[in-house]
């Protein structure tokens, strides 16, 4: 009785056939002839690099894979720039005054397929000229360990006060309670280009650009 | 009955009844923004147009109109039906109404909807509106444009203070005056009124006056926008987020059937609605009672106390088994309360009786209060007349407490905390000092109250939030509320805590289920819906 395999070797596909067969030659058999070729790449390499090291210019790290030369990069001292779309860390995006642009409609935390964002809706303290007209986050917690960035917050975000363009990937922290972004954190981290406001202009309550209430007399 | 057909429907009607009523009431809904089933009709809105084909041997009403013609780049002359509000129409016998089927009502809805939006701030992220917006839903089914004017929108003042309880904002309204409306011929406090013209259209509160009363939450209740918002749900939750489960009000006698919304997630009630009931509340409530939801979180018994400190069920249970040894059922009384619900009252009922053999039933609640001719009923307690079918013969709490200073009385078990004598200020003394006689109070009460604190063992129950219960209304319609949050603390139904004691002094009160003790409660099938009026009496054993 022939002993089991363990793990089960899987069946051979029935459908398999030989894409390549290379005979034999002369000259790989020979062996030599082949080992001083593979030695030529290495030392090619080896020679590129150096030259390049010495004379201190490394080819782009985004073409490089096409390109020919190193495919290797100094990580942590260089990185790959991250393409345009990357989604990194979130961010809290600032209105001019540096308050978050967040009303806490709770878009976010509705759209996250993770669940990982918190928020705590508040309305604004007695004589902030916002008080009435818009809400605030008392609260916004983001957990980075459940959240998968797939960028649905951002895309369910109305006010554009949600960003995940901060160009960071996640760190490797040494406890799980640090991976909790509170919304200080949040509203500290910046873009890439250093802003910390977006895009998008907004009318404020009490604004030079806010036209005002349309009718003349303002008792009500 | 009559009928007219609606979208080739056939809808019966009463006569005299508007075509979007009698659509109402058969579950079809012609879109609308003023017409409120309880209100009058205004037909300012114009969103529940429709097209009505002429009355045999009549020529329809129509409309010179000019259209664009892309091919000839030119407008062209055109007719097309006058159409006409449905809040408005009287349906007649054989009347032809079109709603969705056609394209004339269609274009007038999409009109309308763009004419109602031109002003309107996008302020859904902060409006507490979204998600039960009218205008959000119609945009979506009749709507589905993108908005065409380029001009700065009319402003108008925001956040307006119109009373302690409501705030307006006048660029979210839409002027369907419903809250006018329901301050007119509902509270008949005419304190609302529009001022302006067109586009500068706002709501406003009469010189003077700020917008009180018993009924202004429903004000905003009926506002079918964010225009009015209370100050006491704004921005406090997301309504996606709520459940919804029916119940009714545990404000006072009238019983009004509601809507509790609550969040599962953090098991917190957070709003009362309205839930419409011809027989019991029509489409209102009052302040009082839509804030009554806070009972469900406040004043709460949710742990078990022996001599008030904090124990564990089980010893308390030991603790109330030592109390009732080798004592005479007579000085024994068992004291029922208005503010339990029927399955409650019943278990200390079939106790008392059936058990302990005492003929000694007392009855606390709240005492009364304020009333009017709308919906408040003096009658404080949601279930009064629940436990005077439960018990006829039941005596009143200051009875109880002639008969506790006349050394009758030594023993009580009793339901819910609260008493007639908690605020009052003449009573409340002697009833605390009574009870401090008591050799044994064992309490199995909801809500703190004089009860609750002077009980050597208290017994948390679930209150009318966290457990299904039966309660009968001033007019004696029973009315079934289902079980909304979880049971908070270690609290657990009352009825089932009262087998508890049962068997902890020794009886085999064998009733573990909702659905036996109902069985028992009454001869008739159990009211599966709080709406329906059970004309079954809970039979009572001598």
């Amino acid at each position: 009785m022939a002993t089991a395999t363990f793990p089960k070797k899987p069946p051979s596909p029935n459908n398999a056939y030989v894409v390549a067969h290379v005979e034999p030659t002369p000259a790989t058999q020979v062996y030599l002839p082949e080992i001083f070729k593979g030695l030529a790449v290495a030392m090619k390499h080896f020679f590129r690099n150096t030259k390049e090291m010495v004379r201190n210019e490394r080819p782009d790290p985004v073409t490089e894979s096409i390109a020919k030369g190193i495919t290797t990069i100094s990580y942590p001292e260089q990185k790959r720039p991250y393409p345009e779309r990357f989604r990194g860390l979130h961010r809290l995006t600032q209105r001019d005054d540096g308050s978050p642009r967040c009303v806490a409609c709770l878009c976010c935390s509705t759209a996250c397929p993770a669940q990982c964002i918190f928020i705590e809706a508040g309305e604004y303290p007695e004589g902030d000229p916002r008080r009435g007209y818009e809400r605030y986050p008392v609260k916004f917690v983001i957990d980075e360990l459940r959240c998968i960035f797939c960028g649905y917050c951002v895309e369910a975000c109305p006010c554009d006060a949600i960003r995940m363009d901060t160009g960071l990937h996640a760190v490797p922290y040494d406890s799980r309670d640090q991976f909790i972004y509170r919304k200080d954190l949040l509203l500290a981290q910046a873009s890439r280009d250093g802003s910390h406001l977006t895009a998008n202009p907004r009318h404020e309550p009490g604004d030079e650009t806010h036209p005002g209430v349309t009718r003349e007399h303002m008792t009500h | 009955m009559p009928t007219f057909t609606y979208d080739g429907k056939t809808i019966p009607f009463e006569p005299g009844e508007t075509i979007i009523k009698a659509a109402y009431r058969q579950g079809i809904e012609i879109p609308h923004y003023c017409w409120h089933p309880g209100l009058s009709a205004p037909a300012n809105c114009r969103m529940c147009l429709v097209e009505i084909a002429p009355a045999a041997g009549q020529r329809a009403m129509m409309l010179d109109v000019l259209e664009w013609d892309a091919s000839l780049n030119d407008y062209r002359p055109r007719q097309k039906p006058k159409l006409q509000p449905a809040c408005q129409i009287p349906a007649a016998e054989g009347m032809q109404v079109k709603g969705d089927s056609s394209d004339n009502v269609k274009e007038a809805r999409k009109g309308v909807q763009e004419f109602l939006l031109l002003n309107h701030p996008v302020d859904c992220p902060i409006c507490d509106q979204s998600g039960e917006c009218k205008l959000q839903d119609y945009w979506l089914e009749h709507g589905q444009y993108q908005k065409r004017m380029r001009d700065e929108p009319i402003h108008k003042p925001k956040a307006v203070r119109f009373g302690p309880s409501i705030v307006y904002d006048g660029e979210r309204c839409v002027m369907c005056t419903r809250c006018i409306r329901f301050m007119d011929e509902v509270a008949k406090d005419p304190v609302l009124d529009m001022r302006e013209r067109g586009n500068l259209n706002e709501i406003f509160v009469a010189p003077g006056r700020e917008l009180t009363g018993h009924y202004t939450f429903m004000t905003e209740h009926v506002c079918p926008v964010g225009a009015l918002t209370t100050v006491d749900f704004r921005f406090k939750a997301r309504v996606w987020f709520l459940r919804t489960a029916k119940t009714v009000c545990q404000g006072c006698a009238t019983g009004c059937n509601a809507h509790l919304d609550y969040d599962p997630r953090y098991n917190k009630v957070y709003r009362y609605r309205p839930r419409d009931n011809e027989q019991v509340n029509a489409y209102w409530m009052c302040d009082e009672g839509m804030l009554s939801y806070k009972r469900a979180h406040e004043d709460r018994v949710v742990d078990p106390y022996v001599k008030g400190s904090v124990s564990a069920m089980k010893k308390a249970l030991a603790e109330a088994k030592s109390y009732f040894e080798a004592v005479p059922g007579e000085t024994i009384a068992v004291v029922l309360s208005a503010q339990h619900s029927l399955e409650d009252n019943w278990a200390l009922r079939e106790l008392a009786g059936a058990y302990l053999g005492t003929r000694a039933i007392y009855a606390t609640g709240l005492p009364e209060g304020y009333h009017d001719t709308i919906l408040i009923h003096e009658d404080k307690n949601p279930n009064t007349r629940g436990v005077l079918e439960l018990a006829p013969g039941v005596r009143p709490f200051s009875s109880l407490l002639d008969d506790i200073e006349a050394g009758r009385v030594t023993h009580v078990i009793a339901l819910g905390g609260e008493t007639p004598a908690d605020a009052s200020a003449e009573l409340g003394p002697r009833a605390k000092n009574a009870l401090e006689r008591l050799q044994a109070l064992v309490t199995i009460a909801a809500h703190d109250g004089l009860l609750a604190r002077a009980a050597h063992v208290l017994l948390p129950a679930a209150s009318w939030a966290e457990a299904s219960g039966t309660y009968v209304n001033a007019k004696g319609i029973h009315q079934v509320t289902e079980k909304a949050i979880e049971p908070q603390g270690v609290s657990e139904p009352g009825w089932k805590l009262v087998a508890d004691v049962g068997q902890a002094l020794g009886y085999d009160t064998s009733w573990t289920k909702l659905k036996q003790v109902r069985a028992r409660l009454t001869s008739a099938p159990t009211v599966p819906d709080a709406a329906a009026v059970s004309p079954s009496r809970p039979q009572v054993t001598p």
